[in-house]
């Protein structure tokens, strides 16, 4: 598939309609978000792992408030630009999506409800994927074996705000993450569980469930099985699914969140 | 437009967990995590994730600074430089090279810290070179010298995850720690088992099977009553310490004496306790011991690492994976600033200046004319009495603090003003640098290129990202520049990767270490003597550094200072995860600085209760070398009678209190305990 890839980035860079492409890039044998500017670069070009490329497209297209770019986007990259372009952090318009599929053990790892973007450029997506449902043994425990479960499991954090920072999802520039109003500063672990639910709650019907925050947490605190939860409330509540469906319209999103 | 990712190290804790910058037209952005680096893993800490706010802070010095009528004015680099040149020219020829003092830096690279070292004995000529970790773990690189023939963390990193029991003490792993403390929740969750021995609640005690509190500064105590327990039992490793030991006999005679019972009476731990923890730690398969501050910044520091030897010896936990002597160092690049020789006694990769070879060597290498001295040099805080006698004149301080980081800021302070001529290089004009009558504004890790020396040995590069603010110089330059003013020509180096070049030819423990290697194996772990060696992951595999590992007597002693009528509490300081030393960097990054404004004192509810404090009130806290006024927060976090401060906040800094009594050997001063007394102003605050 790199090949295939290579090739096809080739030729859109030749074409000129973009003034670079994100993409991985492989450097003393360790992969990095990077911006192709030149065709003989490209070599150099990897797949994994994941990073939040959606994240690199934003800052970019801030940088730089005209340029097209191209961008290779897996399943999660896409589904998170679209819903941020639904709340216009980016300008869908300026990007040249070149979708890429992933195997069936990266799509397992994530447990990703779709792991293949709407266009698929290069490979092939896999046919009958199922993922698998994290919030299963969660439902299964009783209410206070649920409490017990988060209690042991958020007393674990390092209030990195690593959870927040990685979120392809979380650009609000005043984060309530550090609104002394609802969390007391300095504290570790941060209070419970209120740190964690308005991540969780501000995520409701944003979060496109990428898995960024839960691998960027120091201390393998389960954020996908609260976030899989909500999800599904989403779903069940408002029908609505996040980040599938350029079109649909995002139940809990309002005028004043543009600001 | 240019975007590129830049791989550099954190500038903070000894994890040395690498990540990239985000760099666009020149402009570092953010940081972002590198899923691929061994250990982060595509994690890090808050001070990791917001490492750029410092670097671009307003507050940031740009231009050389000069001081005249007691104010400082601009200057440019040939006007520092000529003034430096002509007034340690001046000095060293009235008063001799015994006039200087270099403070070294465990925040700037190991190049840096060999070219600090190279000028004060090369140039200068004097052995009077030192760094903080005199304050942190002189008595660690003492102590397992003694004890093991090598004074550093003997494991590695990501062993932690496989470790089968504990015994952390006097570290607070999450927050100094936080890439060390995620691998404890790891192995907690495979199954391991948690000693924790520390007199205050730290995050970790809600995962500890264990937790003893003991009265601090009664370590030597406990760790000798654990052994006694085991030996006792019958549970000692005897094969090990039959092949691999010496002195055992003498040693056993000395544990013997601390049964349960005495050390519940000196420690306060219950006996039982005592005797559950002595099991589980013996009969694990592998454990690992891992401190840090809590056991070295004692006036028994050397003894309580020492102690700590002891007793992996005993259970056989040496020389293998996920086991050990664990000394978590603090700063990024503290192991680095001691392994470059920093320090008075040796010369990079500890090789010691009382040896005639290791000196003809060295001057044979710099081309040098003069003699370098033979007997060591002064340390920290002794260059610092010096200087407040009038003896040291000249003093070079590289990117360190002294004014809040070190004990008794009074004598501190007095000590600088006694100097005739203070140079400080530093990236602010920090407490320390307003004494001064130059200052050079160095470069921080985004602006320069080097190596740091992670924690578990681990060397590691950190790369330009972008190009030094304003007038500023990558410190490599400066001390260059330096010693070329100085008439030295030994200082030409196109790069920091042929100061590393240099470094590797004079230096065993880092012989194979070079800037290729490291790029292409993104680490190398010492000791690595030649081109062809991996790198050491776990020290004293089959032999020790030294042959045979030895076992000390060590017998208690109490703190220089205990509590009495007039100073009833014991005051213990100690550092917080939000920020880092003396606050230089993390105060000025809004997100960190929010977190934690200010400092405060933890003083247990029934303490407060009686004293008539409330949660937030304004408090005064005295001990015999001064007060200051600060914060009550009231937690049961602290034990009774025991209260603790964060030492980060000038405006309310630990070290005004703190006592400058020093362990005989290392020269650490005695942080973690003193006496003190808290006063209610009547206020909140
Ligand atoms: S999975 Fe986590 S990181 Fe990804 S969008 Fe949801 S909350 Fe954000
Ligand atoms: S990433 Fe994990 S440790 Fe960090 S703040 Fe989020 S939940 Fe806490
Ligand atoms: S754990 Fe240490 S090295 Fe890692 S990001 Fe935090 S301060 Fe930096």
């Amino acid at each position: 598939m790199e090949q295939e890839l290579k090739a096809h980035l080739k030729k859109l860079m030749a074409s000129g309609d973009v003034a670079g492409i994100i993409a991985l890039k492989s450097e003393r044998g360790m992969a990095k978000p990077y911006l192709f500017a030149d065709a003989s670069e490209l070599e150099c070009l990897c797949l994994t792992p994941k990073y939040p490329m959606a994240s690199v497209a934003r800052l970019l297209l801030d940088e730089d408030g005209a340029a097209r770019f191209a961008i290779v986007c897996r399943g999660c990259d896409e589904r998170a630009l679209r819903e941020l372009a639904k709340r216009h952090q980016v300008d869908l318009d300026r990007l040249v999506i070149v979708g890429i599929p992933c195997d069936e053990e990266m799509a397992r790892e994530c447990a990703c409800p779709e792991p293949f973007p709407s266009v698929v450029a290069v490979g092939t997506k896999l046919e009958q994927w199922e993922a698998e449902d994290i919030g299963a043994a969660y439902r299964a425990m009783e209410l206070d074996e649920k409490l017990a479960f988060w209690k042991h499991q958020l007393e674990k954090c390092n209030k990195c705000y690593g959870c927040r920072n990685a979120c392809p999802m979380c650009f609000c520039k005043d984060c309530e993450l550090e609104n002394a109003l609802w969390v007391k500063h300095g504290r570790l672990p941060p209070e419970f569980p209120i740190y964690h639910m308005i991540r969780a709650f501000h995520l409701a019907g944003k979060c496109i469930a990428c898995g960024e925050c839960q691998r960027a947490c120091p201390s393998d605190i389960p954020l996908m099985v609260l976030n899989t939860l909500l999800r599904e409330d989403m779903e069940e509540l408002f029908g609505y699914v996040s980040g599938t469906g350029a079109d649909a319209e995002n139940p809990l999103y309002t005028k004043e969140e543009m600001q | 437009m240019k975007y590129d990712n830049i791989l550099t190290t954190c500038p903070f804790c000894g994890c040395g967990c690498k990540y990239y910058i985000q760099v666009v037209d020149g402009v570092a952005k953010s940081v972002l995590p590198c899923k691929e680096d061994p250990i982060s893993e595509g994690h890090l800490c808050i001070k990791g994730w917001n490492a750029i706010d410092f670097v671009y802070s307003k507050e940031r010095l740009t231009t050389p600074l000069i001081k005249e009528n007691g104010a400082f004015r601009e200057a440019t680099w040939d006007e520092a430089y000529g003034l430096i040149a002509s007034k340690f020219k001046e000095i060293k020829a009235r008063d001799g090279a015994k006039a200087f003092g270099f403070f070294s830096s465990a925040k700037t690279t190991n190049e840096e810290n060999y070219l600090m070292q190279k000028l004060a004995r090369g140039v200068i000529v004097t052995n009077n070179v030192d760094h903080c970790a005199r304050l942190c773990h002189a008595s660690t690189v003492a102590g397992l010298a003694a004890s093991f023939g090598s004074g550093a963390m003997t494991n590695s990193i990501p062993e932690v995850e496989d470790v089968d029991c504990f015994l952390i003490t006097g570290s607070n792993t999450t927050e100094q720690h936080p890439l060390i403390g995620s691998r404890i929740y790891k192995a907690k969750e495979k199954g391991a088992k948690v000693i924790l021995v520390d007199p205050r609640s730290i995050q970790l005690a809600s995962i500890a099977d264990i937790h003893l509190r003991q009265k601090p500064g009664t370590d030597v105590a406990w760790l000798n009553g654990l052994m006694h327990v085991i030996i006792k039992e019958g549970i000692a490793d005897e094969e090990f310490i039959e092949q691999r030991t010496e002195n055992y006999g003498e040693f056993k005679a000395e544990v013997m004496k601390y049964t349960p019972e005495r050390v519940e009476e000196i420690t306060g731990i219950p006996k039982a306790d005592l005797i559950a923890a002595a099991r589980m730690f013996a009969n694990a398969e592998a454990a690992s011991i891992i401190y840090s501050m809590g056991i070295t910044q004692h006036t028994t520091g050397v003894d309580n690492v020492k102690s700590c030897a002891n007793l992996a010896m005993l259970t056989g936990n040496l020389g293998k994976p996920s086991t050990g002597v664990n000394p978590l160092r603090g700063q990024n690049n503290v192991q680095g600033a001691c392994d470059l020789g920093a320090l008075p006694n040796v010369f990079p990769g500890y090789q010691a200046v009382t040896v005639p070879e290791n000196r003809e060597k060295f001057e044979k290498a710099w081309n040098m004319a003069e003699h370098i001295p033979e007997s060591i040099g002064l340390t920290v805080v002794e260059m610092l009495n010096a200087a407040h006698d009038g003896a040291l004149k000249c003093l070079y301080i590289m990117g360190e603090n002294p004014m809040i980081s070190d004990p008794d800021i009074t004598h501190v302070r007095e000590a600088l003003d006694a100097l005739e001529f203070l140079v400080v290089q530093d990236l602010f004009i920090t407490e320390t640098a307003e004494h001064a009558d130059v200052i050079l504004p160095g470069t921080s890790f985004l602006e320069k290129d080097g190596t740091f020396t992670g924690t578990d040995r681990r060397v590691q590069r950190i790369r330009k990202a972008i190009e030094p603010l304003g007038n500023a110089r990558p410190d490599w330059e400066i001390l260059c520049d330096v010693a070329k003013h100085l008439g030295s020509d030994q200082f030409v180096y196109a790069s920091p990767k042929e100061i590393q070049d240099e470094v590797a030819s004079l230096t065993p423990l880092y012989g194979g270490v070079t800037y290729e290697r490291l790029d292409k194996e993104g680490y190398l772990q010492w000791p690595c003597p030649n081109a062809e060696h991996p790198g050491t992951v776990f020290l004293h595999n089959g032999k020790f550094s030294r042959g045979l590992g030895h076992f000390f007597p060590v017998s208690y002693k109490p703190p220089a200072e205990e509590p009495d009528k007039d100073y009833p509490l014991i005051l213990t300081t100690g550092r917080i995860l939000f920020h880092f030393h003396t606050g230089t960097m993390t105060r000025c990054s809004p997100k960190l600085n929010k977190e934690v404004p200010t400092g405060y004192v933890e003083i247990h509810p029934s303490d407060a209760e009686a004293m008539g404090i409330a949660d937030g009130d304004l408090v005064q806290v005295s001990t015999r070398r001064g007060t200051i006024q600060i914060p009550a927060y009231v937690t049961r976090k602290v034990p009774e009678k025991t209260v603790f401060i964060p030492f980060h906040f000038k405006e309310c800094a630990a070290n005004m209190l703190t006592n400058p009594a020093l362990d005989p050997i290392a020269k650490i001063p005695e942080f973690k305990v003193c006496a003190c007394k808290v006063e209610a102003l009547g206020e909140s605050s």
